[in-house]
């Protein structure tokens, strides 16, 4: 196992070394970081005294050496963007990108579970296709539509929670639901399809005969080996979360990485968009990792091969 | 039952925290402002940037003010200034203004900061403007400090008013960021909280001068938000949360300005829209621009009243000049090019297009002005396929001279003088410069090494006539600013576009 985990590592690191040389490459060649810090009016002389002041003017490979030999050392780099090192940035903005993935997460699997689980157990009954119909168009609205009609609604028209920001949970209680919504229709099939795989298997029919009835069935017997799949699901949605909430933190005014990665990257600051670009590759790969983990400790089988 | 007793409860508690969240208005005295931009840095003479402009006006001070009314440099922390001669300028100094510390503001003060500014190690963005005029500060008594010049600079009295805030002697020193999250200024609002990307708290400053040009100032509390999505600044201000916000289109200002809530405050801009095209040839050198004939078609070819009227409204204007008339040296006798699709398609026969050209036209904002432009120029034949991309890649595109023509704009940073629009476009090391005509360029580098004013304006004059002439341009319309704001709020505007909060009042 441990052989298993250090290959997956060793794996993540290096997707993210050539990921990091790929974005830095991408974001030098395609514009020019000194004009993009000197903003739309900006008079040459300005623009120079950027390019002077940052170093742009040099070789791009001699700069991505220094980067790398940086990170190396520890050093992650200062932000041109923020003025402050890109360590410490991440380190602030990350607390509040992990409490939203959470709290999405925690909408996702109490919408999708129920309602994959009613499906299953009504299948082609007017509960199944209502849970489908859900699924369906949470699967169709998009994300900054789906934010905007509950700022509206919640927010402006009934004024039950704030419109942006991210000072108390509340902020977080819309952009949640946003955010949440958008993979409750993955989870709640998967749970479907699961708990229908289940309920058709022997042991459940030996449960039944064993007098096993209604929520004790589904709870002690069928739930277990039907959230195998959806575990892993989950596993990755939360790394998915983590860096893809690009567009919701934007709409709320939430100050996370992915707020701080579209600014990133509108603003040119390589060494920002690197680090956050190495730590969502990390972040993806370690959630991976942590659904085969979990998995292996649900399944004995599993852990046997 | 038992459910519905639980919602109602959920409900009610909800309802009960939210109403714990920031209401704006005049009952806690905060003008709550929302920026799209995010302000990551309070020292001005490090940054650029509208937003900054905005917030610099509130907590800084330079030696002079502009005054939008008169078209002039007014006395502020300096109480006046005389040109000893040509390159040397005396500036005294007004008694008893305090940074907001307490501590008051001397001669050395001044001069620590221009001198700094201009230093070897200094990476401040003000060095750019300032380097180019400034050669020392010299103190000369408690209340009087000297400028030292390179050459002779027109514009020396508006960089002291724009470009410069004035910092404490040592500031500097130690770390040039020291004023990025930490600032004393001598404005009339002073920083309370900082949250880089997130907010800045403001509070009027008790000890602010009482002769300054920006007093009354009304208000006792600014906080600035950055929120970046327009709409969800229009969702704050129509939940309270916000009292100000600009940089919204046309349409949407005058849809929320149907609120009872909300006003819609429209003024003018002295930024201006126009077409650049690659007269020189730096793309293809025996391309249709190249042909004054085309380029004189092209810009008949422009429905100008009806973008000013219809896409940007709220005063803006058409315009013939390549810069806005109400910048100094603005000479509007220069030739102009009505709308007259007719003429246009006659002038395009006459150069040997009848049948019309193949070309790429760039923007980078505003693209219903940019599809309103590349309509107009399809009507006398010229394909036009548009181009609308990040601002970033455009400058880069322009650097390697690979753009033929493209849609700019550009705002002078407030300077109501035709130098902050022309040097910038028409100076000989500019990208922007694609007529490359060394006469022009001549003409305007001389406007610039002159105080005489009568001179300046026969420079530009002559320039700006030869760029109407050659049709180098397509000059089009004048902007205008639209701001929604809280209906309680009282918030003139003025005619160069920048938004004075300082003067804004509870009504």
């Amino acid at each position: 196992m441990l052989k298993y985990i250090l290959q997956r590592v060793a794996l993540a690191l290096a997707v993210a070394v050539v990921l990091s040389f790929v974005t830095f490459l991408l974001l030098n060649f395609a514009t020019d970081p000194a004009y993009a810090i000197a903003g739309e009016d900006a008079e040459p002389e300005v623009v120079e005294q950027i390019r002077k002041t940052y170093g742009f003017d040099r070789p791009v490979l001699v700069r991505y050496a220094e980067w790398a030999g940086g990170v190396l050392r520890g050093d992650f780099g200062e932000s041109y963007y923020w003025n402050k090192p890109v360590a410490e940035l991440v380190a602030d903005r990350a607390p509040v990108t992990l409490l939203l993935a959470v709290m999405s997460l925690s909408v996702t699997v109490v919408i999708a579970l129920p309602l994959g689980i009613v499906a299953a157990l009504n299948p082609n009954s007017a509960l199944d296709r209502m849970a489908l119909g859900i699924a369906v168009s949470a699967q169709a609205v998009p994300n900054f539509w789906l934010g905007l009609i509950m700022i509206i609604l919640f927010a402006v028209q009934w004024r039950l929670l704030p419109v942006s920001g991210d000072a108390t949970l509340m902020h977080f209680v819309l952009p949640s639901i946003v955010l949440g919504a958008s993979s409750v229709p993955a989870v709640m099939r998967l749970t479907r399809t699961g708990m229908l795989d289940v309920m058709e298997s022997d042991y459940i029919r030996t449960a039944r005969a064993k007098g096993f009835r209604g929520a004790a069935l589904v709870r002690r017997h069928a739930l277990r080996n039907a959230l195998l799949p959806v575990i892993s699901v989950l596993a990755v949605q939360l790394g998915a979360k983590f860096s893809g909430s690009v567009i919701t933190e934007t709409i709320f005014a939430i100050n996370g990485l992915g707020r701080l990665a579209l600014e990133s990257i509108l603003g040119s600051d390589i060494p920002t968009v690197q680090i956050l670009i190495f730590l969502f590759a990390i972040v993806f790969v370690a959630m991976n990792l942590l659904a085969d983990i979990l998995n292996a400790a649900l399944d004995p089988r599993l852990r046997i091969a | 039952m038992k459910a519905y007793t639980c919602l109602a409860a959920t409900a009610a508690t909800l309802a009960v925290m939210a109403a714990g969240t920031a209401e704006a208005g005049a009952a806690d005295d905060t003008m709550r402002v929302a920026f799209a931009e995010e302000i990551l840095n309070l020292d001005y003479n490090y940054t650029t940037k509208r937003e900054y402009i905005i917030l610099s006006d509130l907590i800084d001070e330079g030696l002079f003010d502009y005054d939008p009314d008169s078209n002039e440099y007014i006395p502020s922390v300096a109480t006046g200034y005389t040109y000893l001669d040509p390159t040397t300028i005396e500036v005294t100094l007004r008694d008893g203004v305090t940074f907001h510390d307490g501590s008051a503001l001397t001669a050395e003060d001044v001069a620590y900061t221009y001198n700094f500014v201009i230093s070897e190690p200094s990476e401040a963005q003000a060095k750019g403007t300032i380097s180019r005029w400034l050669k020392e500060v010299e103190v000369i008594d408690a209340g009087t400090v000297r400028f030292h010049m390179l050459e002779e600079y027109p514009l020396a009295v508006r960089d002291m008013a724009n470009r410069v805030q004035l910092r404490k002697a040592g500031t500097y020193d130690a770390d040039q960021a020291a004023m990025a999250t930490s600032h004393v200024g001598l404005g009339p609002y002073r920083v309370v909280s900082f949250e880089p990307g997130k907010e800045v708290v403001l509070q009027a400053y008790d000890g602010y001068f009482a002769d300054s040009p920006k007093q009354p100032v009304a208000i006792g509390n600014i906080v600035i938000r950055n929120i970046p999505d327009l709409g969800t600044q229009q969702a704050e201000l129509m939940s309270g949360g916000i009292d100000w916000m600009f940089k919204m289109s046309r349409d949407v200002a005058e849809a929320m300005g149907a609120s009872p809530t909300v006003d819609h405050v429209v003024s003018t801009d002295l930024r201006i829209g126009f077409l650049i095209l690659d007269a020189f040839g730096h793309t293809d050198a025996e391309g249709p621009l190249t042909n004054v004939t085309v380029r004189r078609a092209m810009n008949h070819a422009i429905n100008r009243p009806e973008i000013a009227e219809f896409l940007m409204g709220g005063g803006a204007q058409p315009v013939y000049a390549a810069c806005h008339p109400a910048q100094f040296g603005c000479d509007q006798s220069v030739a102009r090019y009505e709308y007259d699709p007719e003429k246009a398609r006659a002038l395009m026969a006459e150069a040997g297009y009848a049948d019309g050209f193949p070309l790429e036209l760039w923007s980078y904002r505003d693209k219903p002005i940019a599809e309103a432009v590349v309509a107009n120029l399809s009507d006398i034949g010229i394909d036009v396929s548009l181009r609308h991309v990040k601002l970033a890649s455009l400058n880069e595109a322009r650097a390697n001279r690979d753009i033929e023509a493209y849609f700019g704009t550009w705002g002078s940073g407030g300077t109501p003088d035709s130098a902050a629009i022309l040097r910038v476009h028409f100076n000989d090391t500019s990208d922007r410069n694609m007529s490359n005509n060394p006469e022009v360029t001549e003409l305007v580098l001389a406007a610039e090494v002159t105080t005489d004013q009568a001179e300046r304006k026969r420079l530009y004059s002559e320039a700006l006539s030869i760029i109407a002439d050659q049709a180098y341009w397509v000059p089009m319309v004048s902007y205008a600013q639209n701001f929604l704001v809280n209906a309680e709020l009282d918030f003139p505007v003025y005619a160069d576009g920048l938004p004075r909060l300082y003067r804004a009042s509870w009504k």
